[in-house]
């Protein structure tokens, strides 16, 4: 019966082509409209790992200023970031299946010359465990070691987009790229890895692409490289000069991240942290309550703010414009189902039963709104092509940033076949109920 | 085959009541073949409605084949039109968005038969009526006799075990007249009971039986309360 009720619907909305292209135009641009914002916020909301979020923890301790808290909008929380000193201090912990400090640089790298001039390049320098621990997908070699780690070796990994440029795309494992001034050699080259949140370092442009180069974390001392990201600190000045003093000082810059896969071992972890600021208090550090912070990869974003409220408030403006697009249709569809009315006296003569009409409506709407929602999607995703060119030329260095995956798309069409439901649940419902002896006589 | 007692069936509006049916009985036998006929508002469409389960009425008992009819839900009255009774109108009915072969089919849709089963009923039926050539012929695309004749094997796919007919030749000229009543004729002696409403003394003298309505009740032919059963089966009704 579901296959008859749908060439009815085909044949209703063939009958009256125009009418039926308002409508349908109607649920389409409500669907283009609500998918293009909800994907919006769906590509920065959505789990960025979500096979490991829930055992991912981002790691904080609070050695801020005694006198005032550390800024922000509750002053109970710890610094975003961690010192130099606390992270190599805390990366003995052997607790953590895996487990990395790390932050960002800008540093040169230079291309052969024939490919082009030496650029300033956005570099992460991390342990060897960000790879596995972030699931990063490799299209040649791998990530290094851990005996490159303690090296440190003079090893990089290249993303896709900077292994193309330096070296065309080819397999560039076992080749050398020159960072500043010196050497490193090719291990891996990243498969198309581009999460729309860089969900391991939010403190800053969270949205941006990840970066071009990776390098071992313990290249900054001999390197002396500073952090291009946030650095935040406080207190006197080291007393020891340089970038020693940076090292050593108080200011926080490093992004920790450890995987912690069982209850256990996060209690014990957490444990171990509190052992640790304890025993640094003991040595004058750490002068606020003890506070440390083990948060999961998505309660991180919620924190920082990653969705801006400003686009939630958005989405849901555009769902509202769906339901008023839903509502105005239900006029149109009241008037087309009132005309059939003769028609569903015969059929109602004929042995139709109430169910049967009303399903028979249902069944148009809901095509209506397939259609509808079909034609929608196809303008949101043109939507999310100019935003992303937008955001490419004004705010972020990528043109891939809102996309419209599989999750959404289900969620739009559910969104046609309710908006279907809302326009024409009771039309459908009036039609039904018509009696069917009136308008026998007329047909 | 149908039994209507002492039914009354009231349309009110905010300012009057108008008594379409009142104290309104009637026999009709299986295997007859009734033309009722009366002037206009006489109450001959709301006796129709009544009969075929289009419409309710106020007060009163009405047993269709053997079963009272009287209270039922919307739900058993669509599955009693659809299993016991055919419609046939005078302005055909058809769905003109569907091909011939497409409006037979509408009753068995709503009957649940396999596709198999419909076929060959809508074959069988098109066949009977002599439309076999013309299944995919929208319904603008025939004459008025062929569309009644697509009417009437909607019914006849159907298999009901009584027919409604509301002036069926009431749009058709004399020749197409004839075609549809010979049809009906031929129908009525396979054994289906047929009331049919009609203005036609022509068409109302080829049943077995005229009965005559006014102002909602039966009469004879000078306006008097008439028998409700065929005079000859009166006495063994007591």
């Amino acid at each position: 019966m579901f296959a008859y009720n749908l060439r009815i619907a085909l044949l209703s909305l063939k009958r009256n082509w125009i009418l039926s292209s308002v409508i349908v135009g109607g649920i389409a641009l409500g669907i283009a409209v609500s998918t293009m914002f909800s994907a919006t916020r769906h590509s920065l909301a959505r789990d960025p790992i979500p096979s490991k979020s829930g055992i991912l923890y981002y790691v904080r301790m609070d050695s801020w200023d005694p006198q005032r808290p550390y800024p922000g909008t509750d002053p109970t929380l710890p610094p975003t970031q961690i010192t130099y000193r606390d992270m190599v201090g805390i990366m003995k912990s052997d607790i953590p299946v895996r487990q990395s400090g790390m932050f960002k640089a800008s540093l040169y790298v230079f291309p052969d010359p024939k490919v082009g001039r030496p650029a300033q390049t956005l570099v992460r320098l991390c342990f060897s465990d960000f790879f596995p621990m972030f699931d990063v997908p490799f299209k040649y070699g791998s990530g290094w070691d851990k005996r490159a780690d303690e090296g440190p070796e003079p090893v990089v990994v290249l993303s896709e987009e900077e292994n193309e440029l330096l070296f065309g795309g080819a397999d560039s494992v076992g080749r050398t790229v020159r960072i500043e001034d010196r050497d490193f050699r090719v291990t891996g080259v990243l498969d198309h890895w581009r999460p729309a949140v860089k969900f391991y370092d939010i403190t800053q442009a969270a949205v941006q692409g990840v970066e071009p180069v990776f390098m071992p974390f313990n290249f900054v001392r001999p390197m002396k490289i500073r952090t291009g990201g946030n650095s935040d600190g406080w207190g006197p000045s080291p007393s020891v000069p340089g970038f020693e003093g940076v090292l050593a000082g108080e200011s926080c810059w490093i992004q920790m991240w450890v995987e912690l896969p069982t209850t256990g071992k996060r209690q014990a972890y957490e444990d171990f942290l509190k052992a640790y600021v304890l025993e640094q208090k003991k040595a004058g550090r750490f002068p606020r309550p003890l506070n440390n912070r083990l948060t999961r990869v998505g309660e991180w974003m919620k924190e920082q703010k990653v969705v801006p409220p400003q686009l939630t408030a958005m989405m849901v403006v555009s769902l509202l414009f769906l339901a008023v697009c839903a509502l105005n249709l239900m006029g149109l569809l009241l008037g087309k189902f009132l005309a059939r009315a003769p028609e569903i006296g015969v059929r109602r003569a004929l042995g139709a039963r109430r169910l049967d009409i009303f399903i028979q409506h249902v069944v148009e709407c809901e095509l209506v709104g397939v259609v509808g929602g079909l034609i929608g999607m196809a303008l949101a995703l043109g939507g999310l092509a100019w935003i992303n060119n937008f955001m490419k030329t004004t705010f972020v260095a990528r043109h891939d940033l809102f996309r419209m995956d599989g999750t959404m798309a289900m969620l739009s069409l559910g969104l046609s076949l309710l908006a279907g439901l809302v326009a024409g649940a009771y039309p459908a419902w009036r039609v039904c109920r018509i009696a069917p002896a009136i308008h026998l006589k007329v047909q | 085959m149908l039994r209507m007692q002492a039914i009354k069936k009231v349309y009110r509006t905010d300012l009057v009541e108008t008594h379409a049916l009142a104290d309104f009985s009637l026999r009709v036998e299986a295997g007859e073949f009734v033309a009722i006929m009366g002037p206009s508002g006489s109450g001959k469409t709301t006796f129709l409605n009544v009969a075929g389960l289009l419409d309710t009425f106020d007060e009163g008992r009405y047993w269709l084949d053997g079963e009272d009819v009287s209270r039922l839900s919307d739900d058993q009255m669509s599955r009693i039109r659809n299993r016991k009774i055919g419609f046939i109108f005078q302005s055909f009915n058809l769905i003109p968005d569907l091909d011939v072969s497409d409006n037979v089919d509408v009753p068995l849709r709503y009957r649940g038969l396999g596709g198999a089963d419909r076929r060959g009923r809508i074959d069988k039926a098109l066949e009977l009526v002599g439309l076999s050539s013309r299944a995919r012929h929208l319904p603008s695309q025939l004459s008025g006799g062929q569309q009644q004749r697509v009417a009437i094997a909607r019914v006849l796919a159907g298999d009901p075990r009584l027919i409604l007919a509301d002036e069926p030749t009431g749009n058709l000229d004399s020749l197409m007249t004839r075609e549809i009543m010979d049809l009906l004729e031929r129908i009525n002696e396979q054994g289906t009971t047929i009331v049919m409403v009609t203005h036609s003394p022509e068409c109302a003298a080829r049943a077995h039986r005229q009965i005559h309505l006014l102002d909602g009740k039966v009469v004879d032919l000078e306006g008097r309360p008439a028998p409700i059963v065929r005079p000859e089966l009166a006495p063994s009704l007591g």
